[in-house]
């Protein structure tokens, strides 16, 4: 009995290295058979390399692979810190106080349901193709999680907590600050972590739709010249940098909120 | 009243609550006054009116009758004579064991290293020292009463409120929880209110209890606690004063 | 003095009124803060106080809301067309995302070896946006509704199977061991006790997936359509129309939040027993 089950665990433990490795060498076999029929659509591992390597001595618009990056991370950064600041007062403001929920947040559900996607071509009407309108699409589109997160966990702070704050006299700019705005913390970060990938997502369509720099201009720069390496090589950095920005603010919520296991 | 007040006087108190589909009453006409240094405790059964009648005494709900008098006023709204320990423990799991404890301090403005001196002093009180740095998450169940305890202790209140502080732990940890108050009673020598639904609970650290009945809570009767300290819990008397008060208690279903 | 019926009685009509009194504060207030901002939106417009080219105001975007349900001008579609083109592109891809990924995330969840097989590759997609898949999309398929529904597919997908798995995973282990108790083999538990209790998180997937959907649609709308509301938008940019602009963009959000209501009242109804706890 005891000798079966440990032969079982044993072709188990085989099993599942097994599958991983074979999952992801179909897809590979999968890609390699449909790029042998189009050459023309998908380019082979050589030919991305050769791009990859390309970005940098070949200079998009003056700017290198790195430059690319640094061109959508920075509108991505610059709109995050705005969209923390006044999206968590906000979300404080109308979670905390009745008064303000009702005037402010009515408001606010206007924009809501508005994907951030859609102020695209307003916001170039308005303001052209510079800098400033594509740090402000991806303002308005981290904005909203950060409020909508703050709010609920304003919202959701237990009683008890502000009983105790109430027992010990707390005063009430007190309360907010000692109790429920500590307690609202790992909703607020999980509003920031979700303001982060909506950022990247519409930094992106905002390049696709008209930039000289960023790694989505160096998609539709691809798609447009039918340089689909390009387009595969800016795809596999873009998803790169997604998978990093996700693993940092793992690691920075462990110590933002390093009670919240 | 020969005994010296405390000064807490509680005369007819209600509460009724309110709803859109009705009202029910959770405390109705309970009258008492609090000796000075006594350990009083409020004993009901399951479900009813200890807690909010806690709560309006602590000031944090609103009576909706009676009144609630200290050292001759009205008591409305929070005292500082007045600190709490909480049935859930209400610990910020965001702050550790010291910032929990020093937290009443804090929300009064008394500098930090006042504060910690303080707080210091009541965690080593109730056997923390060495846990100042945990979070409430990596403590155990009696351990965080205990956080709950220093921090209603560190408000260096007159009068201490504990609302059912042993109902969440296990039969061991609540016999040695139980000492270990009646030691930091001993100890401190404050005022103490305590509620639970806990007979032997009550008979073993009560100088009065004040028994209640199911909803709405009213008095149904006072028990004066004569034994001495340490109690015997399978003497005669404590089993005698534990039967007359069992058969008067309504059941909780 | 004990309480009598006849004061309770008159505390609670009190309650009452005070309740009423306060609903209807909050929503005269919540509709003062929307006349106002619509007021000074249209009087910004009318007397011209900040100097922004092509903001319409609000009385002009109803107009061409009104105008568009019968007209073609300027993109060559009334605005039912470009929502029907729009819903049609959306809910194809959404309910094909949600038909596969549920599943797919629920089976994930269950069975180690399904995990093992399909995550690396799921992990291998998960962080690039669907957006940035439109030009290979594009490349491949065209620009019909199966392209944009492949697209809004991959959208769906991702945030179906992330919620399914993870609700399933957070499975109550003593559920599970009743299950057993009484019999139940490994797949007739994870019918009936895995399923059911994953159902609120999928359901959370299902809401986020949503929004994502319809984003991501005027994202491939903008980028290649003939019809559908994204690409009124993108027109309406290019003739310099901002009505139609903000026009399509009171359609959008007005859909979307339609769409979310429904969801909504769907979710009450399927998660009943978790609303009665």
């Amino acid at each position: 009995m005891f000798y079966t089950i440990g032969q079982r665990k044993k072709w188990q433990r085989i099993l599942y290295l097994i599958l991983p490795v074979l999952s992801v060498a179909l897809v590979i076999l999968a890609y390699a058979l449909v790029q042998m029929r189009l050459p023309a659509l998908l380019p082979d591992a050589g030919e991305l390399w050769d791009r990859f390597l390309r970005t940098f001595t070949n200079p998009i618009k003056e700017a290198g692979l790195p430059g690319h990056i640094w061109a959508s991370l920075r509108r991505v950064l610059i709109a995050l810190l705005f969209a923390w600041t006044l999206g968590i007062s906000f979300g404080v403001l109308i979670g905390w106080n009745r008064t303000c929920k009702a005037l402010f947040g009515s408001i606010f559900e206007l924009f809501r349901p508005i994907p951030p996607i859609a102020w695209i071509p307003i916001i170039i009407m308005w303001f052209g193709i510079g800098e400033f309108p594509k740090v402000l699409i991806v303002f308005i589109g981290s904005f909203i999680p950060v409020v909508i997160n703050t709010e609920a966990g304003i919202r959701m702070v237990e009683k008890e907590y502000i009983d105790v704050g109430r027992v010990f006299g707390a005063k009430r700019s007190q309360l907010l600050r000692e109790f429920v705005v500590p307690t609202a913390l790992p909703s607020i970060f999980a509003g920031v972590r979700t303001s982060v990938s909506c950022a990247w997502t519409v930094v992106l369509a905002a390049e696709m739709l008209g930039a000289d720099h960023g790694v989505g201009a160096l998609v539709t720069r691809g798609w447009n010249a039918g340089d689909m390496a390009l387009v595969f090589v800016s795809i596999i950095c873009i998803g790169i940098i997604g998978a990093i920005l996700a693993f940092v603010l793992n690691k920075l919520e462990k110590v933002v909120c390093p009670w919240n296991n | 009243m020969e005994q010296l007040t405390s000064g807490l006087v509680v005369e007819h108190v209600t509460k009724t609550f309110f709803n859109s589909g009705g009202y029910f009453t959770a405390v109705e006409d309970v009258s008492f006054s609090l000796n000075d240094g006594e350990f009083l405790v409020i004993l009901g059964p399951g479900r009813c009116g200890k807690t909010v009648l806690l709560n309006m005494i602590a000031g944090i709900e609103e009576k909706t009758g009676g009144s609630i008098r200290y050292n001759g006023q009205e008591k409305t709204g929070a005292h500082p004579d007045f600190g709490m320990v909480f049935q859930s423990l209400a610990l910020m799991p965001f702050k550790t064991v010291m910032e929990n404890v020093e937290l009443p301090l804090k929300l009064r403005g008394v500098p930090k290293g006042e504060r910690r001196e303080t707080a210091r002093h009541y965690i080593e009180l109730v056997g923390l020292t060495g846990f100042e740095k945990s979070y409430p998450h990596e403590l155990s169940g009696g351990m965080k009463q205990r956080v709950g305890i220093a921090r209603a202790y560190a408000a260096n209140p007159k009068v201490l409120i504990m609302d059912e502080p042993f109902g969440q732990l296990d039969a061991q940890t609540r016999y040695s929880m139980q000492n270990e108050i009646l030691r930091i009673w001993e100890a401190e020598r404050r005022t103490v209110i305590f509620v639970t639904n806990n007979i032997e609970e009550a008979v073993y650290l009560g100088d009065r209890i004040i028994l209640l009945s199911d909803c709405p809570a009213t008095v149904k009767e006072t028990y004066p606690i004569g034994l001495p300290r340490p109690r015997d819990m399978v003497s005669r008397e404590f089993l005698g004063i534990r039967t007359r008060i069992s058969d008067n208690t309504d059941l909780a279903i | 003095m004990s309480i009598n019926q006849k004061d309770l009685e008159q505390g609670l009509s009190a309650y009452k009124k005070s309740r009423k009194k306060n609903l209807l504060r909050m929503v005269l207030l919540s509709a003062a803060g929307i006349a106002v901002f619509l007021l000074v939106w249209q009087l910004v417009v009318q007397f011209k106080l900040v100097n922004v080219r092509n903001l319409p105001a609000p009385t002009k975007v109803m107009e061409t809301l009104i105008y568009k349900i019968s007209n073609r001008n300027p993109d060559g579609n009334t605005l039912g067309t470009n929502i029907v083109a729009s819903l049609q592109v959306a809910l194809s891809g959404f309910f094909l995302a949600l038909v596969i990924g549920i599943p797919l995330g629920l089976f994930m969840g269950w069975f180690t070896p399904v995990d093992k097989f399909v995550r690396p590759v799921f992990e291998l997609l998960r962080p690039v946006p669907p957006i940035a898949w439109i030009p290979v999309v594009v490349v491949f398929v065209g620009i019909d509704l199966k392209a944009k529904a492949t697209i809004i597919f991959l959208s769906v997908f991702v945030p179906c199977v992330i919620n399914s798995y993870t609700g399933i995973k957070l499975t109550k282990r003593t559920l599970i061991n009743v299950a057993k108790t009484f019999g139940a083999g490994n797949f007739e538990t994870f019918v009936k006790v895995g399923i059911p209790s994953a159902m609120p998180m999928v359901f959370t997937g299902v809401r986020t997936a949503l929004g994502g959907a319809w984003s991501t649609l005027v994202a491939a709308e903008m980028l290649a359509a003939k019809a559908g509301l994204g690409y009124m938008l993108q027109v309406g940019r290019n003739v310099a129309r901002a009505d139609i602009v903000v026009a399509g963009m009171v359609a959008i959000s007005v859909l979307g939040a339609l769409m979310a209501l429904a969801l909504g009242i769907l979710e009450k109804r399927v998660l009943k027993w978790k609303l009665e706890r």
